[in-house]
């Protein structure tokens, strides 16, 4: 017995010394690393000339993302206003659809949770940027790189706040990278938004280029931020800061009214002389899809067969049709009518339009060139490029604020640059057409300028901001069979309930939901 | 061997010498779903889809040239085929066992046209070197094709029965252009589809282990597994073909082929690896007779690993034709468009382990277990846990008291144990670590620059799931062993629970240790066994279950709520996990009159569905939501029952659920108009007419979950059903066989269940987003007939 305890000693302590030994390799031997994909420690950081380029083109990239810029997107900010309707076939998703026709829209809306996430990612993008910046020391950049890149981070940030508060008022403020402990903010007045927007577009257009090299075509500049800026002026009645932001845009000899209308909206019009602020997007045949935007499928032309162009959403209605002066040219580029067994309509490029189109108008801006649809071998139309701001619209952006601004001075320059935009419309057009207004009334001229903006830039997913920052929404809506419109509560969105829920009650509900 | 079908023809040879045994087992049945999502056919579409134009205010649709009547979920399931066979030889004597397996199964799937072949063989040795020594071996191949299939199961609830399948031409139709974009003919998909992939896969394992028993009571056992595995996959896209769009209104009918179209090809290779070994020391030892003790220390680790490569190439000239020959990359010249990409993975685990057992005249019973283990999936710092486990048992029954003075009970043990067991699968590996998506791009003109995204929120300090819990239950038999008790109480806390949620407004998906869960319940089983005569025997035994789970902590994510699947599963403490939360519904407002008098949105309007006023304040808010049930099923049982006479055996199983919910996700799709599902050819129309369904008009009021959209989970299903005889010993052994035994059987032949999908059993794969039917794939019932022989 005594002998048996004695051998199982020896092997005891054998077996431990095995154990010591094994857990020292087992250490090495549960060092497996993820396979193929990189992380923040073994990224090898590029340098070169653009060292924070990476993380900037994600935010980028989110531009042309569904959530920020799609259904959600245009519904908020064209089906909402009179011009257009939500289009397709009325049995196509009307339960979140036709609440932007006719409100209210409702906080469980699926198109709400979506354009919030969208808009919150882009911001953590730019956060991201701004924390590289800042924190990364493995990346060496010179001081022009980073103050560079932060200001092109500072810009898209300012963007997305910009479009967030109209949209919504009180949003949660997130200007840095968060941990998962301190996510759920809660929501700022629009007042500290819109000092927080003024102050990075302000750092984005001192620090931006005023132009790039071919290879970086619409990139951000800073007469893209002047121009974001003078909207967010404008929209606050800052007038004296919007006309003085506009001007330093008009200034810059980096854009004029040289593009005609016809040509501003199609592929070969993408960045032109009339580009601000544009969403680049594109395709090639081996990737048709990939590296565009869906705006265009969404609005493009609903049939079957070879005109089967996309879901037709965001159409022109007839108060759209009925906004324009005679003879107009803008119209025709506007509305893209279906024919008739009557009348014969032509797109753009001269196709002849079938009359067995689901809806009686698309949006003609939105409309792609048939050769394109050939050499991409493909119909959504994704390739296009999404004007956010042209510079037509800063010339009106200027004109509203001189003339609010007020003294004759300015109210001839705000006439004057009314007039250049009316004279570039009319070309082509017969004589007598858009005729230059010569009043010197301030109220005469500010409806004018109203009703320039409103045909210039119809179906260009602002209207329904101007008619709610003219104070005119429930008037205009009204007289254009949306009864229900009721302000303040209709002027912004419900924060979706999604997102109230998530933040266990931090965030509040806007007034009247 | 060759078979066609499940024929098999064998012929076998008896050994020469004793101890060889050669048994065929083999099943061939037919799988059938005996149950369809209840739709409406062409007469209630137009009715209800008109209906839904109207309330719209929009011009009626013209159905003029819409004359079919489809079904289509009875277009792509079908009565599938199924059958197994395995034929078994194997050879035993002093030194050595041998066994030599092969296999074939095949099953039709039940949808078209899948199908799934699967062709074995095993061999397996076992050799004893001398009394101490023994080694031994089995080495496993495996070699199965698989037919996929194109059919989406949603998209035949979700299409127009109006449409017919194909015109006198053999030509498909679309579906009417209101969802021509979303919802396709689903024939065609799978037609066109049919015969465009090879997809096939390889695995082989085996493993080799040695025995060794030295000192008397000590054993030492080594085991090394290896499992590969290899698919290859080659897949075809076809061109399209032309289609009938039907005409509506001044749009004529015409046939469409979209020129656009182009043949691809693509490969797939994918390789999976894993090694494993276990070492164990064993000391089996009884002293005096009285004290039996067995104690083991052991040492396990696993590997394993995984690459994959893809490869696709778009013919832009050529049309590559239907001809499996030629579905190689190359068949289309490298010029043409290209995608390729590759990916792996890895994983290790390392354990070491001590058991101890000892009993006490086989009266007390005792044993423990600790075990130490390490996790790649978790950062250095929380790659390892402890976990082990007590148990304690007395076996009453074996006291002199007890036997002297309790005659009926034959045996009585109580026992209790406490554990403490670790888990690591919750989640992806290695999620501690930030990692670099690469997938999006900024455009700039006609340049593409690539660009790189955190696509989640690292959290560094994943560690082992624990769960730690008691049990403590009773096992008794009596009256001759005719009666058998068990019951059974636990309490488990799960700390740390490896789940992922959504944080608020960017909705990232984050993975961590989500606080304590409790599981509490008890398990109790009866059975009673007993003979009557000489030929009759039978079985009877029912079993019962309930558990309770509540959330005891979220653990540091209370900052915020935890949702899931658009705030429907909600996660808080107190609650039971991932519980169903929205609205009450009452019934239908039936009038404006019945608005007014009723608590409503400020959207209600006539016809909708009408809220429980939660809160109490006189009208319909978000505050009403409120607890709706649970995806869990609290019950669970079962009842089963033999019966045999003389040579025949029949063998009842069924088993059931009961008081758990299901969210009936598939009906609130509205990505385009959708065909509808019978329950609403009773909408509202007017006052009276319905508190139950909402108006046909998809308003966003009826879309907001509530009870309108949960239905009750519980089911009770037969599960198994056979009939079985054995021949006679005697009689068959004059023919050369030792034992056959034919029988027929049916699966899950009858569900009782109110479920208006195709099977009550919704996924549960989330423990905090679970309980949504989006399209549960049916579960067949299998009728076959089976043989086992022994020769």
């Amino acid at each position: 017995m005594k002998k048996i305890f004695k051998t199982e000693k020896v092997i005891l302590v054998a077996l431990s010394m095995m154990l010591m030994f094994s857990f020292t390799a087992c250490k090495k031997f549960l060092d497996t690393e993820r396979q193929g994909v990189y992380t923040v420690d073994n990224y090898p950081y590029p340098g070169g000339s653009g060292p924070y380029d990476v993380y900037l083109y994600s935010a980028y990239d989110d531009l042309r993302s569904y959530d920020v810029h799609c259904t959600a997107f245009f519904l908020a900010t064209s089906v909402r206003g009179d011009d257009a309707d939500k289009g397709s076939v009325s049995t196509d998703n009307p339960a979140n659809g036709d609440p932007f026709d006719f409100f209210p829209v409702q906080a469980s809306n699926s198109f709400l949770n979506g354009m919030w996430t969208g808009y919150y990612n882009l911001i953590t993008k730019c956060n991201r940027v701004i924390d590289q910046v800042r924190n990364n020391t493995t990346i060496v950049a010179t001081d022009l790189q980073k103050t560079q890149s932060m200001a092109e981070a500072r810009f898209l940030r300012g963007y997305a706040y910009f479009n967030l508060v109209r949209l919504w008022g009180r949003v949660p403020l997130i200007d840095t990278l968060l941990s998962v402990d301190q996510i759920n903010v809660p929501q700022s007045s629009p007042a500290q938004i819109y000092a927080f927007i003024e102050n990075d577009l302000r750092f984005a257009a001192t620090n931006l280029p005023p132009s790039w090299d071919k290879k970086f075509i619409g990139r951000l500049t800073s007469g893209a931020a002047n121009g974001l800026l003078a909207k967010v002026y404008l929209t606050q009645q800052k007038w004296a800061a919007a006309m003085n932001a506009a001007n330093l845009v008009m200034t810059s000899g980096q854009y004029d009214l040289s593009t005609s209308y016809d040509k501003i909206f199609g592929e070969s019009g993408e960045n032109s002389k009339e580009s601000v602020f544009e969403v680049q997007a594109t395709a090639s045949a081996q990737e048709p899809t990939k590296n565009g935007a869906e705006i265009t499928q969404w609005q493009g032309v609903r049939a079957s067969g070879d005109w089967n162009l996309g879901y037709g959403w965001n159409v022109p209605n007839t108060y759209l049709e009925n906004a324009y002066e005679a003879n107009d040219p803008r119209k025709a580029r506007t509305l893209l009518y279906r024919s008739t067994a009557t009348t014969t309509y032509k797109t753009v490029y001269g196709e002849i339009t079938p009359t067995t189109w689901t809806n009686p108008i698309y949006n003609h801006k939105a409309y792609t060139n048939p050769a394109y649809r050939a050499a991409y071998n493909n119909k959504a139309g994704r390739w296009m490029n999404i004007r956010l701001l042209r510079y037509a619209d800063v010339v009106l952006m200027y004109a509203e604020a001189a003339n609010e601004v007020g003294g004759t001075d300015n109210i001839t320059a705000a006439r004057n640059a009314l007039n250049s935009v009316r004279a570039r419309a009319r070309i082509g057009a017969v004589a007598g057409t858009l005729p230059d207004i010569t009043t010197t009334d301030q109220g005469a001229l500010r409806d004018a300028i109203r009703r320039e903006r409103h045909v210039e830039l119809a179906m260009e997913y602002d209207r329904f901001f101007d008619l709610v920052r003219w104070g005119i929404a429930t008037e205009v809506l009204h007289a254009a069979g949306r009864p229900n419109f009721t302000a303040p509560r209709d002027n912004l969105l419900p924060i979706p309930q999604t997102q109230i829920d998530l933040s266990k009650g931090v965030l509040t509900q806007n007034f009247g939901y | 061997m060759r078979g066609a079908n499940g024929v098999i023809a064998i012929t076998t040879k008896r050994a020469a010498r004793g101890k060889t045994t050669v048994t065929l087992q083999s099943t061939a049945g037919v799988q059938h779903v005996d149950k369809l999502i209840d739709v409406v056919d062409a007469e209630g579409f137009k009715k209800l889809y008109s209906a839904a134009l109207a309330n719209a205010g929009s011009a009626p649709f013209d159905f003029t040239n819409y004359n079919g009547n489809t079904n289509w979920q009875k277009e792509i399931l079908r009565d599938a085929a199924i059958t197994t066979n395995s034929l078994t030889i194997s050879n035993s004597n002093d030194k050595s066992t041998t066994l030599v397996n092969i296999g074939y199964n095949d099953q039709d799937g039940v949808v078209k046209y899948n199908n799934y072949k699967k062709y074995i063989a095993r061999l397996s040795e076992e050799i004893r070197i001398n009394d101490n020594i023994k080694v031994g071996g089995n080495l496993t191949g495996y070699h199965w094709r698989n037919e996929p299939t194109a059919a989406n199961l949603n998209t035949a609830i979700y299409a127009a029965p109006i449409v017919p399948v194909k015109n006198e031409n053999g030509l498909y139709y679309t579906m009417p252009s209101f969802q021509r974009a979303q919802v396709g003919n689903v024939v065609y998909a799978i037609d066109r589809n049919r015969n465009t992939a090879i997809d096939r896969g390889y695995r082989f394992n085996g493993s080799l282990f040695a025995e060794i028993k030295f000192l008397k009571d000590f054993t030492w056992r080594s085991t090394v597994y290896t499992d590969l595995g290899f698919n290859n996959n080659r897949n075809y896209t076809p061109l399209p073909y032309t289609v009938v769009n039907i005409g509506e209104g001044a749009t004529p009918t015409e046939t469409y082929f979209d020129n656009s179209a182009r043949t691809s090809v693509s490969q797939t290779a994918f390789e999976s690896r894993k090694y494993q070994q276990d070492h164990t020391l064993t000391y089996d030892k009884v002293i005096n007779d009285d004290h039996r003790l067995t104690a083991m220390v052991g040492f396990t680790t696993l590997y394993t690993s995984s690459t994959n490569l893809t490869g696709s190439r778009t013919d832009s000239v050529l049309k590559v034709p239907r001809d499996p020959d030629l579905w190689y990359l190359d068949i289309i010249s490298k010029d043409n468009i290209t995608s390729n990409g590759g990916t792996g993975a890895e994983e290790s685990n390392v354990g070491m382990f001590g058991r101890v057992s000892y009993a006490y005249k086989n009266k007390y019973l005792l044993n423990a277990t600790i075990r130490h283990d390490g996790s790649s999936r978790f950062a250095p710092e929380n790659r390892w846990g402890t976990f082990g486990s007590v148990g304690l048992g007395w076996v009453a029954s074996e006291e002199s008291f007890f036997k002297d003075n309790i005659k009926f009970i034959d045996f009585l043990k109580l026992r209790t144990a406490w554990g403490r067991l670790g888990n690591a699968n919750g989640v992806d590996a290695n999620l501690y670590q930030q990692t670099i998506s690469q997938s999006s791009a900024a455009v700039f003109g006609e340049n593409v620059f690539p660009s790189v995204t955190y696509t989640y929120i690292p959290d560094s300090a994943l560690h082992w799931e624990v769960v730690q819990g008691f049990d403590i239950g009773m096992d008794v038999r009596a009256l001759n062993s005719r009666l058998s008790v068990e019951v059974n109480y636990y309490n488990k806390t799960t700390d740390g629970i490896l789940t992922s949620f959504t944080l608020p407004n960017t909705q990232v998906t984050y993975f961590t240790n989500l606080g304590k869960l409790t599981n509490k319940g008890i398990e109790a089983s009866l059975g009673w066994s007993d003979k009557i005569g000489k030929d009759f025997s039978y079985s009877l035994s029912g079993s019962f279950s309930y558990n309770k789970n509540i959330v005891n902590s979220v653990g540091n994510n209370s900052a915020f709520q935890i949702t899931n699947n658009g705030s429907i599963n909600i996660t808080e403490t107190g609650k039971s996990v991932g519980y169903f939360y929205g609205y009450v519904q009452t019934g239908i407002y039936q009038s404006t009159a019945d608005l007014d008098k009723t608590p409503h949105m400020t959207t209600s309007l006539p016809g909708d569905i009408s809220y429980a006023d939660i809160d109490g304040n006189g009208e319909i808010t978000p505050a009403d939501r409120t607890y709706l049930g649970t995806p869990f099923p609290p019950y669970s049982y079962g009842l089963n029952l033999s019966v045999a006479y003389k040579s025949f055996d029949l063998n009842v199983y069924g088993q059931g659920v009961a008081g758990n919910k299901i969210y009936l996700q598939r009906r609130t799709a509205s990505f385009a108009p959708l065909s509808y599902e019978s329950n609403r050819l009773n909408a509202w129309t007017g006052p009276g007419s319905t508190n139950i369904e909402p108006i046909i008009n998809a308003r966003g009021n009826n879309l907001l979950f509530s009870t309108y959209y949960l239905e009750s989970g519980s089911y009770f299903r037969l599960r198994n059903v056979q009939l079985g005889y054995t021949f006679n010993r005697a009689m068959i052994s004059k023919i050369g066989i030792q034992a056959l035994r034919i029988y027929v059987s049916g699966q899950n032949i009858k569900t009782w269940s109110r479920v208006s999908g195709y099977t009550p059993e919704a996924q549960i794969s989330n423990i905090l987003a679970s309980g949504a039917d989006n399209g549960i794939y049916p579960i067949p019932a299998v009728y076959s007939v089976g043989l086992n022989v022994t020769f």
